[in-house]
Parts: structure tokens; sequence; C-alpha cells
């Protein structure tokens, strides 16, 4: 009896240790667990997932890394869009934030930069004078506190694709520099006209890219980063009239008849399979093109937004907004703090960064020396050369859930149910 | 030595003990700090509650007035309707089909059952592409066949309930299968042979001899079917994302995710979570009482 009374204990101790042990939580190094200076595993959490142009180059810079070092990289990316924003995140406020994380460096990354939980660069440098020594320190990113957190990626640009094969068929000219708004308008016609969808966009999941250009049409270069205070001052009724020119757009039947219920990735294969004509996109998107449509690179090209009222066509979104940042919880382990440091300069190397980038900009003092360039690479390269302005995005200005309430509101003004002020209002009002 | 065990309570207590911890740590006392929540104001998960809303019941109040909770309330006592109808009614004429032969019994049950192993996003990934709108199997299917001449948008708010309803039906019809075929084995084949010695064959036997025997195990079904699918949450989260379409296809579950993780409107998720619950503990005592066992069959 006695044996089994010990038995019974020593089972239920075991169980309750057991649940225990899985609640705890040790920041306290690895190196106990067996792991060496030379053997560390970081996780890695970056945009460069899913069908991202950049996701192969991503692989080999990890492989190279892991090569020369010896450590594991988890790699946790994922395709960038606001529900992925959210959930980076809700990891940083629930502490399982990875160790290295890739991100915007805007309004976005405002949560946990004023949370403590990522590394200045200043600091980095205090320990490891070299860390971001190849970037032009005027080009670095500045948080709400004015400090520098992440180290700079390559840039990138919005612009739009065409299809030229599509646009040939229906006899329109690829749009040049001094494409208007009017002129478009009469070739979304014609390209209807002919069967084809004339804009390839989900209005469900990535109405961003048109309305950061309808703002830009609604309003000047300079004032494109006002925030508006409500619907009805000035950068309002910007928003206002970007939200009515999408609504006009959809009303005439420009945008795919799924546009409400279909996916990113439905729309840019209706573009890349020649059934619509006009994509915006940002430079990203380049390398998916390379990737999964390498034998009709010539069907496309980057040309221009169409302008109206003071902005010119020739005039884009663009910058740097991403760079890859160490938590607090990587520097503050003994054990991972070299290796996360590590795989930055590794990440942001002139060599690596070289693979990464065709025609954006960078902050490498050296510059970028990217390989021959592709046709469509050369198209945006070309098209780059008469950029004559260039802003960043006003969406990266405002937070996360004003921007998931204003995107996800687009469907409603769309179709009727909501005005645009009720839109520009509702989203404000989680600024 | 057994009677003993089972007189002294003592043991029995400790063995207890372990997963009424358990339950303590991982589900009543999120639940009571969820209660809290629901009256804190509380813009982002692990952030601390700035306080209590503005009045503390605000979160209540805007359930009876929030349009876009009233639509998911709609679809998930639809999809509550739709599981008891379709999922427990095909998984009842599947058993009895199945029970009705003797050759390829056992491959029935595992076809049927096969749906459940699969993960719910596989399975939401794969009807995406089913229901896709360009080049997807079906409207290639009917296009070929000649019964549509331009591509249906099975998301769209004409169609959108089917094809939300219809994975989640599909998937589930093996699970009740399986118990309800588990319930036909245990009648008596005795039964049946006196059943047909009074005359009463083919569907006579089904109504008056299986279908009251496996009353009990029917019941149970129906109760674990409709506070299933309150709960349902996966697969249209895969296949319709935030409320596609036009706000017109969310349920509980994915409207209380949607404010939860995706707008950091932590404090009203939580008041969505805890209306889930009593949803729940309703229907199920009301599935209870209409479907109660009887024990003198």
């Amino acid at each position: 009896m006695k044996k089994k009374k010990l038995l019974a204990l020593a089972l239920t101790a075991a169980l309750v240790s057991g649940i225990l042990a899985g609640c705890g939580n040790d920041n306290k190094p690895s190196n106990s667990g067996g792991q060496s200076a030379s053997n560390v595993e970081l996780t890695v959490v970056t945009s460069y997932g899913g069908d991202d142009g950049n996701r192969k180059n991503y692989e080999n810079a990890v492989k190279s890394y892991e090569d020369a070092t010896g450590n594991k990289i988890l790699d946790a990316s994922d395709s960038s869009n606001e529900e992925w924003k959210a959930k980076v995140l809700t990891d940083f406020q629930t502490g399982t934030e990875p160790d290295v994380l890739f991100f915007f460096t805007n309004a976005d990354a405002e949560p946990f930069v004023q949370a403590g939980k990522v590394v200045d660069i200043a600091t980095i440098r205090a320990a490891y004078p070299d860390y971001a020594d190849n970037m032009r320190d005027s080009m670095l990113a500045s948080a709400v506190d004015g400090k520098n957190y992440a180290v700079p990626s390559s840039g990138f640009w919005e612009n739009m694709f065409v299809n030229t094969k599509v646009l040939a068929d229906c006899g329109v000219a690829v749009p040049g520099p001094d494409y208007t708004w009017d002129q478009f308008l009469k070739d979304c016609e014609a390209i209807k006209a002919k069967g084809y969808s004339p804009i390839a966009c989900s209005l469900f999941e990535v109405p961003h890219y048109w309305f950061e250009f309808a703002v830009m049409n609604n309003g000047t270069l300079e004032n494109h980063l006002d925030i508006p205070a409500s619907a009805d001052d000035a950068a309002g009724q910007k928003w206002v009239a970007a939200l009515n020119d999408i609504k006009d757009l959809y009303e005439k039947g420009y945008f795919p008849v799924n546009t409400l219920t279909a996916t990113d990735a439905e729309t840019v294969q209706l573009f890349a399979d020649g059934e619509a004509a006009f994509l915006i996109d940002g430079s990203w998107k380049v390398n998916h093109f390379v990737d999964n449509y390498g034998d009709q690179l010539d069907n496309y090209a980057i040309a221009y937004v169409p302008a109206k009222g003071q902005r010119k066509a020739s005039e884009a979104i663009g910058g740097i907004s991403m760079g890859y940042f160490i938590t607090k919880k990587a520097w503050d382990d003994p054990a991972k703090q070299a290796a996360a440091v590590e795989f930055v300069k590794h990440m942001t190397s002139d060599e690596v960064m070289s693979t990464f980038v065709t025609t954006e900009v960078t902050a490498l003092k050296n510059g970028a020396s990217p390989a021959g360039l592709n046709a469509l690479q050369q198209a945006a390269a070309d098209a780059n050369a008469n950029i004559t302005g260039v802003v960043g995005a006003v969406q990266d200005t405002v937070s996360s859930e004003c921007k998931a309430d204003l995107f996800a509101n687009v469907q409603n003004v769309v179709t009727g149910k909501m005005s645009a002020e009720e839109a520009v209002n509702s989203a404000i009002a989680q600024n | 030595m057994g009677p003993t065990l089972y007189r002294k309570k003592g043991p029995l207590i400790v063995f207890l003990l372990p997963a009424f911890l358990f339950l303590i740590l991982f589900l009543y006392y999120p639940f009571l700090q969820n209660i809290w929540n629901s009256f804190s104001h509380i813009t982002g998960l692990g952030t601390p509650a700035q306080g209590l809303n503005q009045p503390w019941y605000g979160n209540y109040v805007t359930l009876f007035t929030d349009p876009k909770l009233r639509t998911a309330l709609g679809n998930t006592v639809l999809l509550t309707l739709c599981t008891v109808v379709f999922q427990v009614g095909i998984a009842l004429i599947l058993a009895l089909l199945v029970d009705s032969i003797h050759v390829g019994a056992q491959l029935f049950r595992t076809l049927y059952f096969f749906p459940i192993v699969i993960s719910a996003t596989a399975l939401g990934l794969m009807f995406n592409l089913i229901f896709l709108f360009n080049g997807g199997m079906l409207n290639q299917l009917l296009s070929n066949l000649g019964l549509i001449s331009q591509n249906i948008d099975w998301k769209d708010t004409d169609h959108f309930l089917f094809t939300m309803f219809a994975p989640v039906m599909w998937q589930y019809v093996g699970f009740y299968f399986v118990i309800l075929v588990t319930g036909l084995n245990n009648i008596s084949q005795d039964l049946y042979e006196a059943a047909a010695l009074d005359g009463c064959t083919g569907f006579s036997q089904v109504r008056y001899v299986t279908l009251p025997l496996l009353r009990n195990v029917l019941c149970t079904c129906l109760v674990l079917a409709i506070t299933g699918a309150l709960k349902v949450f996966d697969l249209p989260w895969v296949m319709f994302g935030a409320g596609m379409p036009q706000d017109q296809g969310w349920l509980t579950g994915t409207y209380m995710y949607d404010q939860t993780f995706n707008r950091g409107n932590v404090d009203y998720g939580s008041t969505i979570a805890i209306l889930i619950v009593v949803l729940g503990v309703l229907f199920s005592n009301i599935a209870n009482r209409v479907f109660k066992p009887r024990d003198y069959i």
C-alpha cells in the first residue's frame, strides 16, 4: 500500500512539474542547452516570405550566413500585409518576439520601439563599433525618440506596371511621364470594350496602392504626408476625394469583376496572364515577375500612374521604409547577441544587399552593384530615370488600427454602403 | 485492495489536483481576466489596460449597436442550424447506408472520416482553389458542362453562404458518421431479425427500430454539432478573411479574432468572447433539454 502511495505521489509530482515547466520562461542564456557561440539558433522574422520577389535572394543570404557561422536561422518570414504587421506587433506584446526582425521603420514600429523591445544602433555600436558602418548615417530612420534602431535595407518605389500585350491588343499606347487621368479613363474604356479588366487590383486586400496615388492626385507632393484631423479639413478632403476617385473607377467597371472578393495574388495573376492591363505595385514585384513569368517579361513594362490636378505622372511613391532590428531579448542573451549582430551585418553587407537591389535606392555608402538587369528591371530603371519627385507613403505615418479601418472600408465606400467622409472619420478616430 | 483504494479519497484527490490546477490556470483564470478586460480599455495584446472604459459597460452597449456583430451572430446561428440539418443529417444517412452493406463498410468509414484528419488550413486552401473565380475547379466544371457562360464569383454576396458553409459541413460529416456507425453497431441483430419476422423491413425498420435505438447517440451528436458550430473559425478565416464579402461574411469567431488581433481592440474582442461563451452555454443547454437522452431505451 505504501508503495502505491509513493508511486501515486511520484506520478502526481511528475505531472505537476511537467505542467509548471511548461509555464516557465527562462530568459537565461541558453549555453547550458549545449549551444556554443558557433551553434546558435536565431529566430528571424522578415517580410521576405510567401511570393516575395526577393525570397530566393533572402534564402541564399541566410544560407551563406549559416555556412559561414555554423549558426542556425529559424525563419518565420511571411508576406507583408496588415495582418502580418499586426501579428508581429502581437508577438512583441506577448513576449514571443523574434531575435532579429526585418520590419517597417515608420509609425508601425512605434509600439515596440516605445516599449523598449528593440536595441538602438548607438548601443550596439558601443560594443560592436563596425555595426552598420557601411551605411550612411543620414539615411538611417529615426524613431520618435530621435534614436536610430533599424539598419536600412534597400528602398522601394511604387508605380504602375502595364501589360504591353494587352495594351497593344486594345490599341492603347504605353503611358509616358505625361499620362493624364482623362487619358487613363479613355484607355480604360477601350480596354474594357475589348473584354479585358483595365485594372488588376483586389480592393478587398490591397486597396492601399490606388489610395496612395489617388491622394497624391488630389494634393501635392509637399502636402502628401499631411494627416487629416477629420474628413472636413484640407487633408481630410484629399482623402475623401481619393476614395471617391476609386469609387468612380469601380462604378465604371474598371476593376476585375471579383475585386471585392479576390486576393492580391489572384489579381496579380490576372495581370500576369494577360487578362488585365494596369497594376499599381512596388519594386518588390519586379522579381516576382522575373521568377514566375521569366519567359514573358517582354509583355510587361513599368510606366507611370495617371495624374490629375497639380501632380505630375512622373511623381511616385518611394523611399526606404524597412530595416533590420535586433530585439532586446536577443541583445540581453549573451549566447545570441553576437550572432544577431553578425546576422544583421551579413544581411546588410554591400555584397548581400547588391543581390536584393535592382533599381531601388539604398543607404549604402558605396552603393549597390546589381548584376545585369533583365528586360523588366531595365524598364523599371528607365521609368525611374524619368521620375521627377518621390514621397513616402502617407499610410506609413498613421497607426495600424487607422490603416486597417480605412482600407477595410474601401469596399464599403465603392459599393455605396458608406460615404467616403464616414470612412475617413472612422479611420481617423482610430489614429 | 481495490475497494480500499476507493474508500480512501486522498489518492483520488491527489490525482485530480493537477488537472484541476491546469484548468484553474489556463481556463478559469483567463476567463475571469477576460471578463475584467471587457470593462477595461486595452489597445494591444499584452499591453496593460489604460483604466476602465468610459462608461465601464461601454463594450456591452456596443454589442447591441454594432451592425457587424449582428451580421456575425446571424451567420453563426444560420451555420448552427445548417450544421444540425446537413452535418448530422447527412452523417445519419451515410451511416444507415454503410451499416446496411457488408462489403466495403470499413473503406467507407475511412473515406468519410478522412477530412477530419486534414488541417482546416489545408482544407481552406483546397476549397479556395475549388471556388476560385478564374480557373477554379467548380467554374471550369460548370463551364465545360455548358451550365454557365460567365464565371461565378462564389464569394460574392449572393453565394458566400454556400461557399463558406459547404466546406464546414463536409469537414465534420465524417466525425458524426463514425459516432453514428458505432451506435448502429451496438444495436443487436436479434431486434432486426424479430422485426423482420413481424414484417417490418426496409424503411419501416429504420423508422421503428433503428432511429429509436439510436436516439441517445443522435442526441449526443446534435449537442456536439451545435456547440461545435459556435466555435467555427479556422476554415472560414482561411477562405474569407476579414468579413468578406463586404462585411457580410463575419462569424462570431472571425469577428472576435479580427477585433483582437488586427484592430487592436482587445477589450471589445474580450466582450465578444464572453458573448460567444454565453451563447455556447445557452445553446448547449437548449440542445440538452430538447435532445435529452432517455434512460429507458
